[in-house]
């Protein structure tokens, strides 16, 4: 039995940039064929198996300790795990998977802008109709929490298992709650989010499980994993900067463009040219500073790995499973 | 004697009290359709019950609590003489930390035509219930819903805002929040995203144009969808909004209800202030104050040490179906959490359930594990 398993969406965009992620990160997945097609490895870690499951059974499976670590969503892990803080650590997020978890009504309801309007109008609604409000979605707890705190009492959950978004044309609820990217989906059924309405952003993280089997061969097989996808992580959006400034003005350059722009010098100041580490947005602004600071020329190349001697993905999970047990 | 075997012998006590009491034994069954708890409790409550589902798809629950089936049998029966019903059983609630399985007693009267009277009985059986488990003195916490809804009544509210203030009352976390929220004149102004010109044409005296109004805007913009409310619905709603919505609660309303929720002290005190209040506001309040006052000569006559409640008018219990008294006991020291009994009147119950429109209803629970608990500390 391998010390250490992921699990790895098995479907959808998710599994498709789940899998660019692993790669980017120099972690290339070998999946098996035939009968073990939902198992699988990673080249040249012997000690580390690849589960595939759907998104949701991800978060049931770190929940229960099953696997190690899980690719999901951030809202999978708030619907399907009661208590999650002290069952997963949300390690770090991936950068792919970006979606809302929102409240939707018909469009129709131009009376309803908020929250506020929704407790209103469920309360007439329930007394007029001698019915509550129904509701229909998949993510049963994060409803039932969201409408708690905005003071929503009056409302049933219908549960959905696919295409929410036309429950309410169907007549089997009266508004939603879904995901949503762009809210294009929504509104061609005739849907519109409430103003207040956004329960849960959410994107792709990395998530270990506290519960798993810990020992020392999953740990040494985690941290060879984490170093490669904080590395990746590290250098995801960020570039670095090389430019000749005079040696005599490198210090106060260097404290300047950390100031100003945030960047970092990896290597110290010493050596000619000064090396800039700085989020990519903020290149222009310090390739001008660099330049009015005398430097002739300003390099910029992305970055594709950034090991450090200390990895604090791997520090924060240490932390986390020391707490926990 | 073991822990068990006092436990048992309290419970033999409180069934012989019901006995004496003349409650009648209610065992409801342990499976109950789920529907009529999800109905009356909400989602809060369907996240804590045990929920099954038969071959039809109908869905099932292990009984979370006793008053919701005693009731349903109680309607089953067509019967409207008065009677008093007496339970001990267990119910099933998911809880972390404690047995999801527990044992809960309780006390149903319903069709008693005489409300003081019959809330004074059922405080004082449920002090004698209290003394049956060895809990000599506990606090005795006591509100009455209707106090409130008298007030609304009595200040002739526009009913978007009656509506808003009567529910908030029940959901009391937000409602100092809320008074708050309803009186700031701003946030009227910045969530009034309408043009003026239109909000005054919807605030004339001619409401059916307005109504006419909105219904052709929702024609024109050939929105079909209405998600189980009628046109005439959200139109309704959408002219009360821009309306009176669209305005802050006046500030002497505000004071009223904060001087209102700002009465509490034992039950005379509590009727002292109320009457104050409503000879300086010339609210007409007399009915509900004449019914505390009956109430507490009741209790007074039945030996309850009236001096000793703490009475308060924002208690509420954050159950919709409450209509009038609501109390609770608690540990005395607190070295026991929660409250040890907890009940009510709930007169718009029944008639919820099915059964017959005028038929009330006054009831509460024995929270047995704390109960124990309290009597061994």
């Amino acid at each position: 039995m391998a010390a250490l398993i992921i699990a790895m969406p098995s479907k959808g965009r998710l599994q498709e940039n789940a899998a660019a992620f692993f790669a980017r990160a120099g972690l290339a997945l070998v999946q098996a064929r035939g009968a073990r097609e939902y198992r699988g490895t990673i080249a040249g870690l012997p000690e580390v198996e690849i589960a595939y499951l759907s998104a949701s059974e991800i978060a049931r499976e770190l929940a229960a300790g099953n696997v190690h670590f899980g690719i999901t969503g951030a809202d999978l892990v708030h619907e399907a795990i009661p208590d999650a803080e002290s069952r997963v650590a949300l390690l770090s997020p991936l950068g792919f998977g970006h979606t809302s978890v929102v409240v939707a009504v018909p469009q129709a309801w131009i009376d309803v802008r908020t929250m506020r309007d929704l407790d209103d109008v469920a309360t007439q609604f329930r007394a007029r109709h001698g019915q509550r409000l129904r509701v229909a979605t998949k993510y049963i707890a994060l409803t039932t929490g969201f409408f708690s705190k905005k003071g929503v009492g009056d409302y049933r959950i219908v549960e959905s298992l696919g295409a929410t978004e036309g429950a309410p044309a169907a007549g089997t609820a009266e508004l939603i709650v879904d995901i949503t990217t762009t809210g294009a989906t929504l509104r061609a059924n005739g849907l519109k989010v409430l103003e207040d309405g956004e329960i849960l952003r959410s994107e792709a993280y990395l998530v270990a499980s506290l519960g798993a089997a810990w020992d020392e061969k999953a740990r040494e097989a985690a941290a060879s994993v984490l170093d490669r996808i904080s590395a990746e992580a590290r250098a995801r959006g960020l570039r670095e900067v090389r430019a000749a400034v005079p040696a005599a003005d490198a210090v106060s350059v260097a404290a300047e463009a950390a100031r100003l722009h945030g960047a970092a010098a990896p290597f110290g100041t010493d050596a000619s040219p000064l090396t800039l580490h700085v989020a990519a947005g903020a290149v222009p602004a310090l390739a001008g500073m660099l330049r009015r600071a005398g430097a002739p020329i300003v390099t910029v190349t992305e970055l594709h790995d950034v090991f450090v001697a200390e990895d604090a993905l791997l520090a924060s999970l240490l932390a986390r499973l020391n707490r926990a047990g | 004697m073991g822990e068990n075997g006092r436990n048992r012998e309290r419970e033999q006590a409180l069934l012989a009290l019901f006995e004496r009491a003349g409650c009648v034994r209610a065992e409801p069954a342990v499976l109950q359709p789920a529907e009529p708890f999800i109905d009356l409790s909400g989602e809060d409550l369907r996240r804590r019950m045990f929920i099954t589902t038969d071959h039809a798809g109908r869905e099932y629950c292990l009984r979370p609590e006793f008053t919701i089936p005693v009731c349903r049998d109680h309607i089953a029966k067509k019967s409207n003489a008065p009677i008093t019903y007496g339970y001990l059983g267990t119910v099933f609630r998911q809880r972390s930390g404690a047995p999801s399985e527990f044992l809960q007693a309780g006390i149903e009267m319903l069709g008693r035509p005489d409300h003081t009277a019959a809330d004074a009985e059922l405080v004082a059986l449920s002090l004698e219930a209290a003394a049956a488990y060895g809990i000599a003195s506990p606090e005795i916490v006591m509100g009455d819903v209707g106090l409130f809804s008298a007030l609304l009544e009595a200040m002739h509210l526009p009913k978007t805002w009656k509506r808003r203030l009567s529910k908030d009352f029940n959901r009391a976390r937000s409602f100092a929040d809320d008074l708050e929220k309803l009186a700031d004149e701003e946030a009227h102004q910045a969530g009034a995203s309408l043009p003026a010109g239109l909000v005054a044409a919807l605030k004339s005296d001619n409401a059916d144009q307005a109504r006419a109004f909105v219904k052709d805007v929702l024609t024109i913009a050939g929105i079909s969808n209405l998600g189980g409310r009628s046109t005439a619905e959200i139109a309704e709603r959408f002219v009360e909004q821009a309306g009176d919505g669209a305005t802050p609660l006046p500030k002497e309303t505000v004071a009223t209800i904060r001087r209102f929720l700002a009465l509490s002290g034992d039950p005379d005190q509590v009727a002292a202030g109320l009457r104050a209040l409503a000879a300086e506001t010339g609210l007409a309040l007399e009915p509900a104050i004449a019914r505390l006052e009956e109430r507490i000569g009741f209790l007074a006559a039945r030996g309850v040490d009236v001096a000793e409640i703490r009475f308060s008018t924002g208690f509420g219990r954050g159950l919709d179906y409450y209509t009038g008294l609501v109390f609770e006991l608690r540990d005395r020291g607190r070295r026991v959490e929660g409250q040890l009994v907890a009940g009510g009147r709930y007169d718009g119950l029944l008639a919820m359930l099915g059964g017959s429109k005028d038929e009330p209803a006054v009831g509460c629970a024995f929270w047995l594990e704390r109960m124990n608990q309290a009597g061994d500390a």
